[in-house]
């Protein structure tokens, strides 16, 4: 929380820009959202960390509604320095977000998540928490940050943006997918022959040590040489570039966190459950299906989760073999020079691997035995 | 010891290191040998005049990568595992929960996007990626160290301070010599993350090995593209497998 304090008054809050083109110059808290703003932030910064000072329960119930209350006004922090610096003169005119914005955001996120720990608030009463403060960061946006060069880079390829969206989605879901069947297929045969099993992990490991773009280019030039070779392969739309050599190379590193999470989970079933089972009259068949796989279920979509966000932020890289995606704002936006280009591409692939993780934790979490229902 | 002794040593010495030294065979290969080669990557690119990346010679380029990320490197092993030892401490046990949810919840941020995001702060160039290298490595540093001394069963802690050790010596001879596996993991897989993060560096201005793929796919030049993923594939085998017989050889004694 001092650390937000210093940053509160050190550090340029936003910058202004007269175009795209030109480099934002910074504006500090003071000037960008004048005296009351700078007091009211300042008294709710302090109080937090007042609280913090002698904790008991009912001061961090207190500090955290602070918190919230000081995520929910940031944005409309933004909105009051856009309103105060918007110059009728100049409608190119941009607003960028300075560090001392970020710093603040950072702090005030940690301390909530640390407060929510603290005081042991359960998920669903957490995700309500969150839910006041992205209304109202939604509110301001569409309402009263026209100009802030984000937005302004968002308006510019909406369409674009959208269907950059979804096909990040789409190729990490399909590479999820693929290395799912595939990785599960894997786990169980090498289950069966156990020799498969020192090899089979051998080359996994392998394929996870080289570095993703190593990878990425590796497969490009057999890939060329498939399509311009083998007529079905360029049919079904396979090249050097493009969605193929990311969709393998996606698979590829899938499949170890996969297979290793299906493989242990599978084997540390208790054999006495096993036993029981088959000595209440259960066949192998059913065995598998009611009694191991509902028991190992919790172990692999911990692999799932792995495999997800790890796709999404490969996923990005692929962008450079013109595999598209969000990856694309982002090698664009650094290609121009446009740091609210590369925000566009870099904080929607940050929240999609957190809301992913955070799903798919909460989904192993109510699927293991015991636990929360 | 005789001289039969001696030998036997080194040859077991030489066959334990044999996959590493191995790969560093190949890696130092190609990158002296890059041009030897000239007739193999004319034949995948036969349309190029040029085939051999020569903006700046491979020995440079790994140079760079390899200064990047052991910079990176030692000092994310330095504050990592310091940061994790003092909050494991009496004193610093406030900040434990805090560092432990930063270091899980950090590893979800993909490093691409920890890379841009590092670049409107600190600008193009060779800083903004150590910085980077450096913030992303710590976490799996951190979280490794935090469960490499939280794994230690509590009786033998006490049985180390019955013995009348100092904490000082508790954690010297004691917690870090059986939390090393878990914490020598850590740094491999922070050190491999960065060599391959390191890599996408080369989008943002720094010159190293990814450079040859960058500038290949730009030009559309697969002889580029090859050469420096072959170049960055070997040199992350080469340092995995050290790791990785460093892990064996703490075990196995």
């Amino acid at each position: 929380m001092i650390a937000a304090l210093v940053a509160w008054f050190v550090a340029d809050l936003v910058s202004v820009a007269a175009n795209r083109i030109v480099p934002g110059e910074g504006v500090a808290t003071l000037d960008a959202i004048g005296w009351g703003g700078v007091l009211a932030g300042s008294l709710a910064m302090l109080a937090v960390a007042i609280l913090g000072f002698r904790p008991n329960p009912r001061k961090y119930r207190a500090a955290l509604i602070v918190t919230v209350t000081m995520l929910m006004a940031l944005p409309a922090v933004l909105a009051l320095a856009a309103a105060r610096l918007a110059d009728s003169d100049m409608p190119q005119a941009r607003l960028g977000i300075g560090p001392g914005f970020w710093v603040v955001l950072f702090v005030t996120l940690l301390a909530m998540i640390e407060l929510r720990t603290r005081l042991g608030v359960s998920r669903l009463n957490g995700w309500v928490l969150m839910l006041p403060v992205v209304l109202s960061w939604w509110l301001c946006l569409s309402l009263w940050l026209a100009p802030l060069a984000l937005l302004q880079e968002f308006r510019g390829r909406s369409d674009q943006f959208v269907s950059a969206v979804l096909y990040h989605l789409a190729l990490v879901g399909a590479a999820v997918g693929t290395s799912l069947v595939l990785g599960v297929a894997l786990a169980l045969a090498m289950r069966r022959f156990p020799t498969l099993q020192r090899a089979g992990f051998g080359v996994l490991n392998f394929l996870q040590t080289i570095p993703s773009l190593a990878l990425f280019g590796l497969l490009l030039a057999p890939l060329a040489w498939l399509a311009a070779n083998v007529e079905w392969v360029s049919t079904l739309g396979v090249r050097g570039i493009g969605w193929a050599p990311a969709l393998i190379a996606l698979v590829a590193y899938s499949l170890l966190p996969m297979v290793r999470n299906t493989f242990v989970a599978l084997s540390q079933v208790d054999p006495g459950v096993i036993e029981s089972a088959r000595g209440m009259g259960m066949s192998h068949v059913q065995v598998f299906l009611q009694v191991r796989l509902p028991l190992a279920l919790p172990v692999m979509l911990e692999g799932v989760r792995i495999t997800t966000v790890q796709a999404i932020g490969l996923t990005a890289v692929a962008a450079l073999i013109g595999a598209g995606g969000l990856g694309g704002f982002i090698f664009q936006g650094l290609g121009q020079a446009a740091m609210d280009l590369v925000l566009l591409g870099a904080l929607p692939i940050l929240g999609m691997a957190l809301v992913a993780d955070a799903l798919l934790g909460a989904l192993s979490e109510r699927l293991r035995p015991g636990g929360a229902k | 010891m005789n001289e039969h002794g001696v030998q036997w040593r080194a040859n077991r010495a030489l066959r334990h290191w044999r996959l590493p030294l191995a790969w560093l065979v190949l890696l130092t290969a190609l990158t002296v040998g890059m041009a030897e080669l000239e007739s193999v990557f004319r034949w995948v690119e036969a349309d190029s005049r040029q085939v051999i990346y020569d903006r700046a010679d491979f020995v440079t380029l790994l140079g760079r990568h390899l200064l990047v990320v052991s910079v990176a490197s030692l000092l994310a092993t330095l504050i990592g595992v310091s940061a994790a030892i003092a909050v494991t401490r009496h004193a610093g046990q406030d900040f434990l929960p805090l560092v432990a949810q930063i270091a899980s919840m950090g590893q979800t941020f993909p490093p691409v996007a920890v890379l841009a995001l590092a670049v409107p702060v600190l600008g193009f160039g060779t800083l903004p990626i150590i910085v980077a290298l450096l913030l992303y490595g710590l976490l799996p540093i951190v979280r490794n160290t935090l469960a490499g001394l939280q794994g230690i069963e509590p009786s033998i802690l006490e049985a180390a301070r019955g013995m009348g050790m100092s904490g000082g010596q508790v954690l010297r001879q004691v917690e870090l010599p059986l939390a090393a596996p878990v914490i020598l993991a850590g740094i491999r897989t922070s050190v491999t993350v960065s060599i391959a993060t390191a890599a996408l560096g080369a989008t943002v201005g720094a010159s190293n090995l990814g450079d040859p793929i960058i500038s290949g796919i730009v030009n559309g030049n697969t002889a580029y593209i090859l050469q420096g993923a072959l170049m960055i594939g070997l040199l992350a085998l080469t340092v995995d497998s050290t790791f990785e017989r460093l892990t064996v050889r703490r075990i196995s004694r």
